[in-house]
């Protein structure tokens, strides 16, 4: 039975990597292949290397000091806050809120069985993130200290350990907030808020764990004896990695505890929670004369709905909505010093106005709502093929959406851009252009990408918006694109200056936006009528 | 009002119709009837536009679909066999967004849908997320989308599905009343009881073609729809 439900799960999970839903059709073993290197190299790269070197940093001073432990502790910490971020909602939508409940639970199937395999799934989510952070470190340990069988033991231990601890928080965390969901009526906007809250405490116990940890570090002599005898458990932590047998065994005792504590909270909770429909509250309708929209109107005003109904829609897709404006606050506030220092650095104001764009660049690739746009459309395709609308104004309204999420906030982080740096006007013209271009060209070709990659068959909406191939080309294109803009300055350093240099890559992704313009224009009403 | 000449649609290998001719007339409601997988919903969906199809004439009010697809789409309203509706909004604002769509005026959209949803028994639901909805309520709220804009054509795939016996018969009711007034209906069933009493005319449809086809009389003469059915399908 289990095993029946894993597969089915599993199926589910990596459906994208096996099927084309484009050509209705397995993928070949090449495809496949193709798909898996690709996603491991973004994971493995990316993110694994931006904690590799965190924990590079970190490993021989502490081990040298006798507080390897500590080291464990701290990347561990990491991990869990990392494997918890980013698997809490998908939690939440992937224990609660599957299309597929009802009918498993319609099933001769024990409810325990179809908890274990969703559980499955977000034990996975978990142990990617939790990994991520911890394989870095366990690799930067096993190259810096002496090889001993009972470390690389702790460290396999340690791994699965924390990826169950991420799990049974993700869960606890789920479980809160389906629980509130079910109290809730404006449950998407509560949960975005608390979601931002928590990116805020996370920010802001990233930056101060820095200087805290740089101080450990100087300290360590100190600081290391007097954590080990306050935090004791902390100490069996860590020191579970290092091949310490009672750590293990004291860890693994405490993380089998809260994961069985887990398992029967859930088991009392979650029939109720997957099968509530709302609030219970009923919604009084009063008659209202309704005033009467424009068809590019009612459809836009379409799309924001479904946006703003959709928590998961608005923190994966428009969280730069947020971010853009207040790295422009951000900019007006500490800009001069940081631009000060720039200019020292990198010997005037040219290569400063290329990397504020690229950073203004990298934050507009947080809004990518064009990009699962279609797919969400999911089995109520039939009706904006059916209105008598011209394809072509659908897909404007979608990107609309993004264009008037991204393009104002955008506006107003440029200016204050152009304001802290005084850049003259050639190059305040181009800061204020390419960011706005950059965002025009990801919509288009994002947009493009889900009419030919549509998934219109999800049964959890996490598919088109986390997991789906126009999603990861949006946000990772767009960061590659901004890597490129800053790498290929400083690299080539262009005799004729930024403002030129910005204005070359300014028309050469206007060219770009043109093309994907036309050919969405004249093909992409029949892609989207053919879905 | 709909002229659907040759009509051939294939999936692959498989010919889901095979060149099917049928006109239905102002004032008509034409029944459409077959077993699973005849080849019914893949006409309906070819004629509302949302399928494309490998040949043939499909023609509404006297408009060319393949040529100007917009202006057939303004005379028509669709119900599809499952009433997958924005989930996200409620029942209002989903009837304002077709009226909307439509470009119905807001006085006449604001009394059509007090009149309808006071009939179907959903004006106290109005507000409510189309999510909460039951099987039932979404297919009355499909049903009050299509009337909302008062179009020539209606084209339901098994309307009757999910709804009570109450609605069924206001839905009965609603079919007749439009076609009194010079609108024509064609819909799928498989309540054959239905199809006999309700229908001005039949089409039967097996493996994509047409076996049969014209008034409820010339259709079945003197036996049940039910055993011409049954009749035709077994040879």
């Amino acid at each position: 039975m289990v095993k029946t439900l894993l597969k089915k799960q599993f199926a589910e999970i990596f459906r994208n990597y096996f099927y084309d839903t484009k050509k209705n059709k397995a993928r070949s073993k090449a495809g496949t292949v193709g798909y898996f290197i690709f996603f491991v190299l973004i994971m493995a790269v990316l993110l694994g290397g931006t904690f590799a070197a965190t924990a590079s940093s970190l490993c021989a001073p502490l081990y040298e000091a006798g507080a390897g432990w500590l080291y464990f502790a701290i990347m561990g910490v990491i991990a869990i806050l990392l494997g918890i971020f980013g698997s809490v909602f998908s939690t939440y939508t992937g224990l609660y809120l599957a299309k597929d409940n009802d009918l498993l639970l319609s099933l001769p199937i024990p409810v325990s069985a179809i908890m274990l395999a969703r559980l499955m799934g977000v034990y996975l989510m978990g142990l990617m993130y939790a990994a991520v952070v911890i394989v870095p470190a366990i690799i930067v340990y096993l190259i810096t200290v002496p090889f001993s069988v009972p470390a690389l033991i702790g460290c396999v231990v340690f791994l699965i350990l924390l990826s169950v601890f991420v799990l049974t928080l993700s869960c606890l965390l789920g479980w809160v907030v389906a629980k509130l969901s079910t109290r809730l009526k404006n449950k998407s906007i509560v949960t975005v808020f608390v979601a931002l809250l928590g990116i805020g405490v996370y920010y802001f116990a990233y930056f101060k764990a820095m200087n805290l940890i740089q101080d450990l570090i100087a300290n360590i002599a100190v600081y290391g004896p007097a954590i080990r005898e306050k935090a004791y458990g902390l100490y069996l932590f860590g020191s579970a990695a290092e091949g310490n047998w009672l750590g293990m065994a004291a860890s693994t005792a405490f993380v089998a505890l809260c994961f069985l504590l887990m398992w029967r909270l859930l088991g009392r909770s979650f029939l109720t929670l997957a099968t509530a429909t709302g609030s219970g509250e009923k919604i009084k309708y009063t008659a209202r004369r309704a005033e009467q929209r424009s068809v590019p109107s009612a459809l836009l005003a379409k799309e924001f709905a479904k946006l703003t109904s959709n928590a998961n829609y608005m923190l994966n897709c428009a969280l730069g909505t947020l971010l853009i404006p207040i790295l422009g606050v951000a900019l007006l506030v500490k800009g001069s010093a940081v631009a000060e220092v720039l200019f020292s650095v990198f010997g005037g104001i040219d290569p400063v106005a290329v990397l504020l764009c690229t950073a203004l660049c990298m934050a507009c690739s947080m809004n990518d709502c064009a990009a699962p746009s279609v797919s969400l459309e999911g089995k109520n395709i039939w009706i904006p093929q059916s209105l008598p609308v011209d394809p072509w104004q659908i897909l404007r309204a979608k990107l609309r959406v993004q264009l008037l999420l991204t393009l104002p906030a955008l506006l107003f982080a440029s200016l204050c851009t152009v304001f802290v740096i005084k850049a003259p006007l050639a190059l305040s013209l181009a800061l204020l252009a390419l960011p706005q271009l950059f965002t025009l060209f990801f919509a288009l070709l994002s947009l493009t990408l889900d009419l030919k990659h549509a998934n219109l068959s999800w049964t959890n909406e996490l598919a088109p918006i986390k997991q789906s191939m126009p999603v990861t080309v949006a946000l990772l294109g767009g960061w590659g694109y901004s890597v490129l803009l800053a790498a290929l300055y400083l690299l080539l350093t262009p005799p004729f200056g930024a403002a030129v240099y910005l204005w070359v890559f300014a028309a050469i992704t206007g060219i770009g936006c043109l093309i994907l313009y036309l050919r969405l224009r004249r093909r992409g009403g029949n892609d989207f009528m053919e879905l | 009002m709909l002229r659907i000449e040759h009509l051939t649609k294939t999936f692959g290998d498989k010919v889901a119709v095979d060149d099917l001719s049928l006109h239905i007339a102002p004032g008509e409601i034409y029944g459409f009837i077959g077993h699973n997988g005849a080849g019914k919903t893949t006409t309906l969906r070819s004629v509302v536009g949302i399928q494309s199809f490998d040949s043939g004439e499909i023609t509404i009010a006297g408009i060319p679909l393949r040529s100007d697809p917009l202006a057939c789409k303004r005379q028509i309203a669709y119900i599809p066999d499952n009433p997958d509706l924005y989930e996200f909004m409620s029942g209002i604002k989903y009837l304002n967004f077709i009226a909307d769509i439509f470009g119905v005026p807001s006085d006449v959209r604001s009394a059509r849908i007090a009149d309808y949803a006071a009939r179907f028994e959903l004006t106290a639901d109005l507000a409510q997320p189309i999510s909460a909805y039951s099987h039932g309520m979404k297919q009355k709220l499909a049903i009050i989308s299509a009337w909302l804009h008062e179009p020539k054509l209606i084209l339901m795939d098994e309307p009757f599905v999910g709804l009570d016996p109450k609605a069924s018969f206001l839905l009965k009711g609603m079919m007749r009343e439009h076609c009194d007034k010079g609108g024509a209906i064609f819909f799928s069933t498989h309540v054959l009881e239905v199809a006999e009493k309700l229908c001005d005319k039949v089409a039967i449809i097996k493996q994509g073609r047409l076996i049969r086809s014209g008034t409820m009389e010339e259709v079945k003469g003197d036996e049940s729809l039910e055993e011409v059915f049954l009749e035709l399908e077994a040879e």
